[in-house]
């Protein structure tokens, strides 16, 4: 296309856009004229990308007019599935869902509505805000697959997540089931460049991804076994004497009692179940600890884990306590939230909702740490400390299974509607076969979407979104850290698409809750947020055109000028918030939810450990099947396995397979690599067809490839601290398909 | 005049396809014409002792370039500056060139009835801007420059990294440089 | 999205073959003439020589992109295939000058001087027509089957004998004016040829197996054991080449045309094999699989969502 445009023509603006096919929202120049995007093209100027965009990033222009997006409000004519839908109106979706919501309030009460989200593609406040108002606690999101649950613990541990790196002084980092390599290109960028300075790099990973070919170390664990490696490593780092002493002397507190708690974990006792040698785990313990200072940078899969995620995040937190790699020069910084301008938690609104509604949040008897008890227990504490709290929407949520069985069976009381947006919940919620029974279940359905995924095919209303180039972005890591990147539309919304924030308003507004917004668009909403920074702009967009971003002088050791946001103002290693909330003061081994040595009967029917969930390019989640720019290159589904294994099971590369677990089995092609244990298989997540009959009961092939058919969202699988639940470790068979087996009904 | 030249640091490829895509939609190429793909080399060696490389292919712009010879009516040149390119209106679909290639780097396109390929993205790069595929590469791993700039990357690249030819047996002198590890052998 | 597409096709092989074996109708009538006498070929198989190079260049531009553009070919003096063009031209007004000697209705039809350097002409042209694509394909240095000097003996080979067998059966139809032996001495000269082209045959595929490169060791396989093994080694090298040896040494002249059918049948196959054998490139490091996961062209996605 942009070989035949010319882009030094007359009237052409370029506008300050940002690429939002993931939420590194690289930026982006969109070269416009008379309201039409010509092409776009990576921001040289950039401070993460510099120019670069990933293959997402590069389809900008065929994602923006595909032929195959939503972009007229539908309303459901025929039977749910059947794909038959009458054009209408914005007016009248939106007043009739309005209606359809405040019925459902008066009778089943305000929680009866629940919302469904996904990754940070929406402005999630603006839905935050719709439901406090509106009075039900039962938002929720992917959340708690996805590094919210880690931020809850750590924040728990020592009054914050680092959310930055301060990789430029840093001399060693930690990838921890972390693939930058093909889900965060501009980090893997920059790790690339210190690499070859001399920073040392740790990949944790149970496959030979893209980052961990370009490791110093890689260690292949058995997917789930996090918790015990990092036991181990604690043990190491303790009695080897590589802690920090001054700082856990100073700032810590409860060492002594973690010391004690830790003699049992040694390398020795962690070998069999992590699958790693004692001298491996020795070795990379102290490559970590000897070379500060360090990083273990974010990552969300011990938060796919299931029960024993939240022990692994906290042990995980205590390795970086005890070695001082705590908002100190090069190592992972304590940003806090921004003073300086306004945080998505403080647009949220959330001291408007009652207290009796918060303590009706589903899962929030269960699952402690993202919901209202623990959530509320921290912000209290980070205000206190930093003076604002961590943002609601992400932090403290429904426990989304927990909200499907109570659609299925009315307990603990009965859930009516479901808003879902900027999700595909059948793809990507764990369980499919639950959450596609609890979408045909529910009464109302609504689905803000590009595309008619199978989800948005079972819905009442399906309403189009405007997407990358037609909404303005800020980017402030889910809107917990103090700074900020900034973003304008390059055109408006094509055809009847709106923005995200638009619809909460409009459909709150139809609600009752006219005063409570004042913003008219997303430009003003985020220029009150920016307002307060001082740069004397008069709009969202000149502050776009002239700064683009905010970047705080950097402050290194903050504690010791505010302390730590916890009850001790130290950092606690015996951690009195768990303890509060009724959960180990200190990480206890639990194994992983399925394991071969707590249930060997299990590991007799399924042998092999599965691990899903691992982005991959060139697809983002569940999206993109339809680009065929990136679809020739991955066009099929492919899973993993060990030649060794394959050769046992007579599967040649290529082949299509079954990969089955308790839960129901789905098929991929194999993919014969050395670089994953015999004892091991990946499966690529989030598959389906959009090439194929959308209507029911086909689906799109929903279910066919689909990594969440497999996983597991049962209680007793999910951590308890969280409810995180099982996409990895989980027990599996893999067998070839054949024309018989393909006809057994499963 | 310029020599113009590219670096691929397969140390830094991690096999993203960034490039591919970024060219395939920027050139506006019909899905099955793909000027610079990324191959992977691996995992090879055996669990857990393995090692993998991305190759980021694209035409070679050969300072002796057996395409062009091949070329029965002359579509097929090089410009002073190195980069070889297809005269659109005299190409006539023949494939000697995609046959003479080694690399593999010529497509036809079936709906025009020409051979096409990729040509560093010459209008860009007279203008002054790198190439889609250099630009997109958030690795740095594609690296674009003038092989007669002493100055420039590539000109120091090549002369202090022990940059390898693909298939240099063959005597085609690419203009298209790979780093490798030292224990890696293309 | 399939790869064969990308690569010379089977009308190129009918192109060669024709053209090849049209070349060689030509060496064949330039020789007896200057050497041995004349009206030693059949006017048919005179005539027959430029028609067949005419029918395999105009099958050649149907493979073109932009078939009506195929004069551009002759733009190129390096290039291979310019030549190649050309002298194919050249061959066709040469030959069909040639066999207008024949024709008595002509009145230059007893310019023997002029003949005989039509003679020439056509020997050189038709030499040049049939051992150029040898040429063309020994010098893909990427194509590891093609690559090399064989390439041009195996040719020039097999366009004689095709040449030889395509003059017995026009002598057929059409008995040659002069002498009668003609089917007799022919016969022997395919059966010989026949031989060297088995043995040279073996010995391509041998040092091609235990060849300069890897690639070529590989390329090597398909013909030995792979997907052309068997159409090669029945289609080819028994049906096609000893075969008709046997059948041209027979006495009987209709088991003799039955041979040169047969040798026809060998050069048809031997093309489209030798074509088939240069669709692989020497692989570049991870390619085969890289190109073996892309799409092949009839999946549904491809389809979808056309606007």
């Amino acid at each position: 296309m942009s070989k035949n445009i010319d882009l030094e023509q007359e009237g052409i603006q370029v506008k300050k856009s940002c690429c939002y096919f993931c939420h590194q929202n690289c930026g982006v120049l969109a070269y416009v004229k008379d309201g039409k995007v010509l092409d776009i093209e990576g921001d040289l100027d950039f401070p993460t990308n510099q120019g670069g965009l990933c293959s997402r990033g590069n389809i900008a222009m065929k994602h923006l007019d595909h032929p195959a997006r939503v972009n007229y409000p539908l309303k459901r004519v025929g039977k749910r599935g059947a794909g038959e839908w009458q054009q209408i109106s914005w007016e009248q979706a939106l007043n009739e869902i309005a209606e359809k919501l405040s019925k459902i309030r008066d009778e089943f009460g305000a929680e009866a509505v629940a919302t469904a989200g996904g990754t940070q593609r929406t402005d999630d406040w603006a839905r935050r805000r719709f439901m406090n108002l509106f009075g039900s606690p039962n938002g929720f999101h992917n959340a708690h697959l996805c590094w919210i649950p880690t931020f809850m613990v750590e924040t728990a541990i020592y009054g914050w997540c680092p959310f930055d790196l301060d990789l430029d002084n840093s001399r060693c980092l930690v990838l921890w089931g972390q693939n930058p390599g093909a889900s965060g290109m501009p980090e893997i960028h920059h790790i690339m460049d210190l690499k070859a300075k001399g920073l040392k790099v740790i990949v944790i990973d149970p496959r030979y991804t893209e980052t961990a070919a370009k490791a110093d170390m890689w260690l292949p664990l058995r997917p789930g076994s996090d918790l015990a490696l990092a036991l181990a490593w604690l043990h190491v780092i303790i009695y080897e004497g590589l802690f920090d002493p001054e700082f856990v002397d100073e700032w810590c507190v409860g060492f002594g009692e973690l010391a004690d708690h830790v003699e049992q974990y040694s390398p020795e006792w962690a070998e069999p179940l992590t699958w790693l040698s004692a001298d491996q785990i020795r070795e990379s313990a102290r490559m970590y600890a000897m070379n500060k200072p360090g990083n273990i940078q974010w990552g969300t899969s011990i938060d796919q884990i299931g029960k024993s995620a939240g022990a692994a995040m906290q042990a995980r937190a205590l390795i970086r306590a005890i070695t001082g790699n705590l908002d100190a020069p090069g190592s992972d910084l304590l940003t806090g939230p921004s003073p300086d301008f306004v945080t998505d938690e403080e647009m949220e609104a959330n001291d408007q909702l009652p207290d009796e509604q918060k303590a009706k949040q589903i899962g929030s008897d269960k699952f402690k740490m993202v919901t209202w008890p623990g959530y509320s227990r921290i912000a209290e504490l980070t205000k206190e400390v930093w003076g604002k709290a961590p943002t609601a929407e992400w932090m403290c949520e429904a426990h989304p299974p927990s909200v499907f069985r109570a659609i299925l069976t009315e307990k603990p009381y009965p859930v009516k509607a479901l808003l879902v947006s900027a999700t595909n919940p059948i793809n990507s919620y764990g369980e499919s076969k639950l959450t596609l029974e609890a979408l045909k279940a529910v009464e109302f359905l609504v689905t803000c979407e590009y595309w008619l995924t199978p989800t948005a095919m079972l819905s009442d209303y399906v309403l189009p979104v405007a997407g990358a180039l037609e909404r303005p972005t800020i980017t402030s890591s889910y809107g917990c850290a103090d700074f900020l990147l900034a973003s304008q539309r390059a055109i408006q919304p094509m055809y009847e698409r709106r923005n995200d924030y638009n619809f909460w308003r409009d459909l709150g507004i139809r609600l009752g809750q006219g005063e409570m917004w004042p913003w008219e668009t997303v430009e003003d909403a985020y220029y009150s947020k920016i307002a307060p920074l001082g740069y004397g702009v008069e709009s969202y967009d000149e502050f776009v055109e002239n700064y683009r971003y905010h970047f705080p002088e950097r402050e290194y050791q903050k504690y010791k000028r505010i302390g730590f946001a916890t009850p001790s103002k130290k950092v606690e290693l015996y951690s009195s918030v768990l303890e509060e909330l009724g959960y180990p003061p200190l990480p206890t081994y639990i194994g992983p939810s399925e394991n071969e040595v707590d249930d060997p009967d299990l590991a007799k029917e399924y042998p092999l450990v599965l691990t899903t969930g691992g982005g991959f390019m060139p697809f983002h989640h569940s999206e993109h099947f339809q680009i065929k720019e990136l679809r020739f290159i991955r066009h099929e589904p492919y899973m993993d396995i060990n030649p060794a294994t394959a050769a046992e099971l007579s599967i040649k590369d290529g082949d299509w397979v079954w990969i089955e677990t308790k839960r129901g089995r789905i098929k991929q092609k194999a993919n014969l690599t050395q670089g994953i244990d015999p004892r091991v298989v990946y499966t690529q997540r989030g598959w389906w067809y959009p090439e194929r009959d959308m209507r029911e009961p086909e689906l799109g092939g929903y279910l066919e490839s689909n990594a969440n058919v497999l996983t597991s969202v049962a209680d007793d699988d999910c951590d308890p601290l969280s409810g995180a639940w099982a996409n990895r470790g989980l027990l599996c068979k893999v067998y070839k398909v054949t024309d018989a087996n393909e006809k057994e009904a499963k | 005049m310029a020599r113009y030249a590219m670096i691929l640091d397969t140390r830094r490829c991690i096999g993203c396809h960034s490039c591919t895509v970024a060219c395939k939609v920027h050139n506006d190429l019909p899905l099955e014409m793909i000027y610079n793909p990324v191959t992977t080399i691996g995992p090879t060696g055996v669990f857990p002792n393995v090692h993998m490389m991305n190759l980021p292919l694209l035409c070679m712009h050969c300072g002796n370039p057996p395409c062009v010879d091949a070329c029965p009516t002359g579509a097929s040149q090089q410009s002073p500056e190195g980069i070889v390119f297809i005269e659109e209106k005299k190409c006539i679909s023949c494939k000697a060139c995609i046959m003479a290639c080694p690399y593999g780097a010529r497509v036809p396109n079936h709906e025009k009835g020409t051979v096409q390929k990729c040509d560093f993205c010459k209008e860009r790069v007279h203008v002054g801007k790198l190439p889609y595929c250099v630009q997109t590469c958030h690795q740095k791993a594609r690296i674009f420059g003038d092989m007669e700039d002493e100055t420039s990357e590539v000109y120091k690249l090549v002369n202090s990294s022990h940059p390898v030819r693909l298939l240099g047996e063959l005597g085609t002198e690419p203009y298209a440089f790979y780093i490798c590890e030292s224990e890696v052998k293309l | 999205m399939d790869q064969k597409h990308d690569v010379w096709g089977w009308l190129l092989a009918v192109d060669i073959f024709l053209a090849g074996m049209g070349g060689g109708m030509l060496v064949i009538i330039g020789i007896l003439d200057l050497f041995i006498g004349t009206g030693r070929t059949s006017l048919l198989g005179n005539l027959l020589a430029p028609v067949f190079i005419g029918i395999g260049a105009s099958i050649l531009i149907l493979e073109l992109g932009r078939p009506f553009q195929a004069l551009r070919v002759f733009m190129n003096p390096k290039a291979t295939l310019t030549i190649g063009a050309w002298f194919m031209s050249f061959a066709i007004t040469f030959g069909f000058v040639y066999a207008s000697f024949g024709i008595d209705m002509f009145f230059w039809s007893g310019w023997v001087f002029a003949r005989k350097i039509f003679a020439v002409l056509c020997m050189v042209c038709g030499l040049v027509v049939a051992s150029y694509p040898g040429v063309l394909l020994g010098r893909h240095k990427g194509r590891p089957f093609w690559n090399g000097p064989g390439m041009i003996i195996l040719f020039l080979l097999s366009s004689l004998v095709t040449g030889v067998a395509a003059h017995i059966l026009s002598g057929f139809v059409l008995p040659p004016s002069t002498l009668t032996d003609v089917l007799g001495t022919f016969p022997k000269l395919a059966a010989g040829l026949l031989t060297f082209q088995l043995l040279l045959w073996f010995g391509y595929i041998l040092v091609k197996r235990s060849g300069g490169t890897s690639a070529e060791a590989i390329a090597s396989q398909r013909w030995i054991k792979g997907d052309l093994s068997s159409i090669f080694q029945i289609g080819f090298l028994l049906l096609g080449t000893l075969l008709p040896l046997v059948l041209t040494l027979s006495s009987s002249q209709s088991t003799q045309a039955i041979g040169a059918a047969l040798v026809l049948l060998g050069g048809i196959i031997m093309r489209i094999l030798v074509i088939r054998g240069g669709e692989d490139r020497t692989w570049l490091p991870g390619e085969q699989k890289y190109r073996s996961r892309l799409p092949k062209g009839d999946e549904t996605f491809l389809r979808a969502w056309n606007k």
